[in-house]
């Protein structure tokens, strides 16, 4: 008996030590913990599905042909609602177009509700006008099933938005290539990327 | 998860007590500038909300080592959230900042000091940072270093603050979620449900007995929930002690309206709780939204269809915005897509026709709102008063003064007769009809088949059929309980009820403070398996009706018939 107890008391120990060890884990991939700066930056190709989306000025625009209108692109999954992944994205968004300064009209900035049932064209106007969006970045929405396929398309399907990734996709015009970012940028990050498109 | 382990503490709750009970006592805040400890909690609530300044300005920091964020764009309560107990989205967590995380030493999981010292030593954690302090609080606000010398990640702004500012900020963050919220005691979460006299035997049985029974359920001990909590390992102390039994009481309110509210706060001076869930009372439901939001008491899916609509209002989280959200569906429906029958219908005259009672005056107004931000000019309004009794006249009449017209008819089966004059019009074409199908009920054979070619209805639940596995889940869960199938849709609802509940209770773990219940419900994943009523109830910090949207049907010939959908669920 007192050698089972001994052996409980051993099993709830280790199983103590690995949870804390995972807990570790988790707030050093993530959390305000992190002392990493770094993002996952890969080469994809993705086929840009021929699906209508609907602008913050309730404009109707077939994504492939918005992608592929001869200007750098740069995509991003966001919501109104976002409580912190959005928020660091589109204000590196918005520092972006500052910093391109008389540039930022040659880079098309395209940012896509992953919620759209709450996200109208009212919702996303005022989004954008939070965040000072200068011409050139829009922000989209569509009916579910549409979201879903522009999702998938990009490899980025969550099946909840609060389960989303920090995601920029770039291209450059005529490129069949994306190079896909995962993870938070500085400015200065982002626009050498962004720098890469302009200048190939 | 991790969560709770991640936020350590046991801390607090809602401000407006101890607004109320400071209200008069100087700040002690250093450099708060003479102001009253009210008035420097308001403006740390402003600062924290908002992002929002004492000068008015927005408050400015840096994220990511170089990108330049403000007030307008994102504040504290963002990420943090209304509690300040934080937030997880996919991978990324966001720590907890309110006062009884803040100002305690951290060690990554909640534990008593007695069962620390039963650990063997090298299993011991030390505190990863000290508690911390006003200054040490001040630093890491500013430049990211914490009282152990850690730095946190970079997504966390780090805020250009003058002292002043910093200690009105500061001063909030100490008493954010600080104080247990009324309702909690060591065993027991109260609970309150509200019914009122107008509302029928069958919306009340169907509201309450769901109700009761998950309270039952989450009370029957099934997995020893007191046991563990008195006795159970001490390295689950901190999933166990957090156990607390459901307690519901009904309050039953009488008289007119206007008369609520006095007898709400007698309830809750009698015995307070911890949020309202559900309630149905046959009439309005502003009088309880208002109590809970002077209140700051969280009220969960009231069955109405009479919803307070308001972007800033917090404390009512709603299924849908009810009548209101069908004339919002209409709007949206007729700005974004072209009548198939005679050109855009963005061009023809618009006419709402409805009597002067509340759900006629909510349908008008969610058209009447929406069209208007759409900038459409204002549509023409007939408003039937008790003695207007419309007959074959009064609509040929209404048909020969807007020929061509939209014609919104928010009206009840009894005032159809004579609608299919209508429909004989050779020269201008037939208008387009819509109804709200929930105020016709099962009253849809007063439509006359002469006019259901060109009429749609609203349909702001699932279609019939469109879920047949939730129907059954909800149907096997009422007979496992004793329970007669009476009104299904209530049923439904009250059914997604305990089921989300139960999860938000098991999430807050010890954090039951009101705010961060509704945080928690805000982080909840969308539903759409657990609920039958509805296509998909989805949810976010600030957004208060969970259903967003709504079909448009048109009937089928015949005294029952059936429903064909002609529009997607609109929700754009």
């Amino acid at each position: 008996m007192k050698r089972w107890r001994g052996f409980t008391w051993l099993l709830g120990a280790m199983l103590l030590g690995l949870a804390f060890q995972a807990r570790g884990a988790v707030a050093q991939h993530a959390g305000h913990g992190d002392h990493r700066q770094g993002f996952e930056r890969s080469v994809q190709r993705y086929e840009v599905p021929e699906v209508i989306l609907l602008s913050q000025d309730r404009e109707e625009v077939r994504l492939d042909e918005l992608v592929g209108s001869g200007r750098p692109v740069l995509v991003d999954f966001i919501f109104a609602t976002c409580t912190t992944i959005c928020p660091v994205l589109s204000a590196g968004f918005s520092n972006l177009q500052k910093e391109l300064g008389d540039d930022a009209g040659r880079v098309r900035l395209i940012s896509i509700t992953i919620d759209p049932e709450h996200d109208t064209p009212e919702v996303m106007k005022r989004y954008l006008e939070r965040y000072r969006a200068r011409p050139g970045w829009d922000f989209f929405t569509a009916d579910r099933a549409s979201i879903e396929r522009v999702m998938r398309a990009f490899d980025a399907y969550v099946p909840d938005k609060m389960s989303h990734r920090p995601l920029i996709f770039l291209r450059a015009p005529g490129d069949e290539q994306w190079v896909r970012l995962l993870g938070f940028l500085s400015t200065r990050e982002l626009m050498a990327e962004v720098r890469g498109l302009l200048e190939p | 998860m991790s969560r709770a382990g991640l936020r350590g503490v046991l801390a607090l709750t809602v401000l407006a007590p101890l607004i109320g009970a400071a209200a008069q006592r100087p700040a002690h805040a250093a450099g708060a500038g003479g102001r009253t400890e009210a008035e420097v909690l308001r403006l740390g609530e402003r600062m924290y909300r908002r992002g929002i300044l004492p000068s008015g300005e927005p408050m400015t920091g840096v994220v990511q080592g170089d990108v330049p964020v403000d007030g307008t764009m994102f504040s504290c309560q963002s990420c943090h959230l209304r509690s300040g107990v934080g937030s997880i989205e996919g991978t990324v967590i966001t720590l907890p900042t309110n006062a009884g995380w803040l100002f305690q030493p951290f060690r990554g999981a909640r534990m008593t000091e007695t069962a620390r010292a039963r650990l063997p030593a090298h299993l011991r954690r030390e505190q990863i940072r000290p508690a911390y302090t006003v200054e040490s609080l001040a630093r890491v606000l500013r430049t990211g270093v914490d009282p152990a010398g850690r730095t946190l990640g970079p997504q966390m702004p780090r805020y250009a603050l003058d002292d002043d500012d910093m200690a009105v900020l500061v001063h909030y963050l100490e008493h954010l979620s600080a104080a247990p919220s009324p309702g909690v005691t060591d065993d027991t979460i109260r609970f309150a449900t509200v019914v009122g006299a107008g509302a029928s035997a069958t919306e009340r049985s169907a509201m309450l007995l769901p109700l009761r029974a998950h309270v039952a359920a989450a009370n029957t001990q099934t997995r020893q929930q007191e046991r563990r909590a008195a006795s159970g390992p001490f390295y689950k102390e901190e999933k166990y002690t957090a156990y607390r039994r459901l307690e519901l009481s009904v309050w039953e309110l009488r008289g007119p309206p206007e008369t609520w509210r006095s007898q709400l706060e007698a309830y809750y001076r009698d015995r307070p709780v911890f949020a309202l869930l559900g309630g149905v009372t046959g009439g309005p439901w502003w009088p309880i939204h208002a109590f809970c939001e002077a209140n700051r008491i969280p009220a969960l899916f009231p069955i109405t269809d009479l919803p307070v609509v308001s972007a800033s209002d917090w404390y009512t989280l709603y299924f849908s915005k009810g009548r209101f959200q069908e004339g919002e569906a209409v709007a949206r429906y007729l700005r974004s897509r072209p009548d198939p029958g005679s050109g855009p219908a963005a061009g023809r005259p618009v006419v709402q026709v409805y009597r002067d009672d509340p759900e006629g005056r909510a349908l008008a107004e969610g058209f009447r709102a929406t069209w208007a931000a759409f900038g459409r000019p204002a549509p023409v309004e007939r408003v039937l008063g008790v003695e207007d009794a419309p007959d074959a006249g009064f609509w040929r009449r209404l048909a020969d003064t807007h020929p061509r017209a939209v014609l919104l008819l928010w009206l009840r089966g009894r005032d159809l007769p004579g609608l299919e004059a209508i429909a004989d019009r050779d020269e201008a074409g037939p208008p387009r009809v819509f109804l709200s199908g929930p105020l016709l009920g099962d009253d849809r054979s007063a439509v006359p088949d002469a006019v259901r070619r060109f009429t749609l209805l609203t349909h702001p639940f699932s279609l019939p059929g469109e879920k047949p596995r939730a129907e059954l889940v909800t149907r096997r869960w009422l007979e496992s309980r004793g329970i007669p199938v009476a009104d299904a849709r209530i049923q439904s609802q009250m059914y997604l009820l305990g089921w989300m509940l139960s999860g938000v209770i098991k999430k807050m773990r010890h954090d039951l403070y009101r705010d961060y219940f509704l945080d928690v419900m805000d982080m909840m994943r969308d539903q759409y398996y657990s609920v039958a009523a509805y296509p998909r109830l989805s949810f976010g910090p600030g957004q208060r009706y969970a259903s967003k949207g709504c079909y448009l049907v048109e009937l089928g010939p015949g005294p029952k018939p059936e429903l064909i959908r002609r529009a997607g669920w609109v929700i754009q």
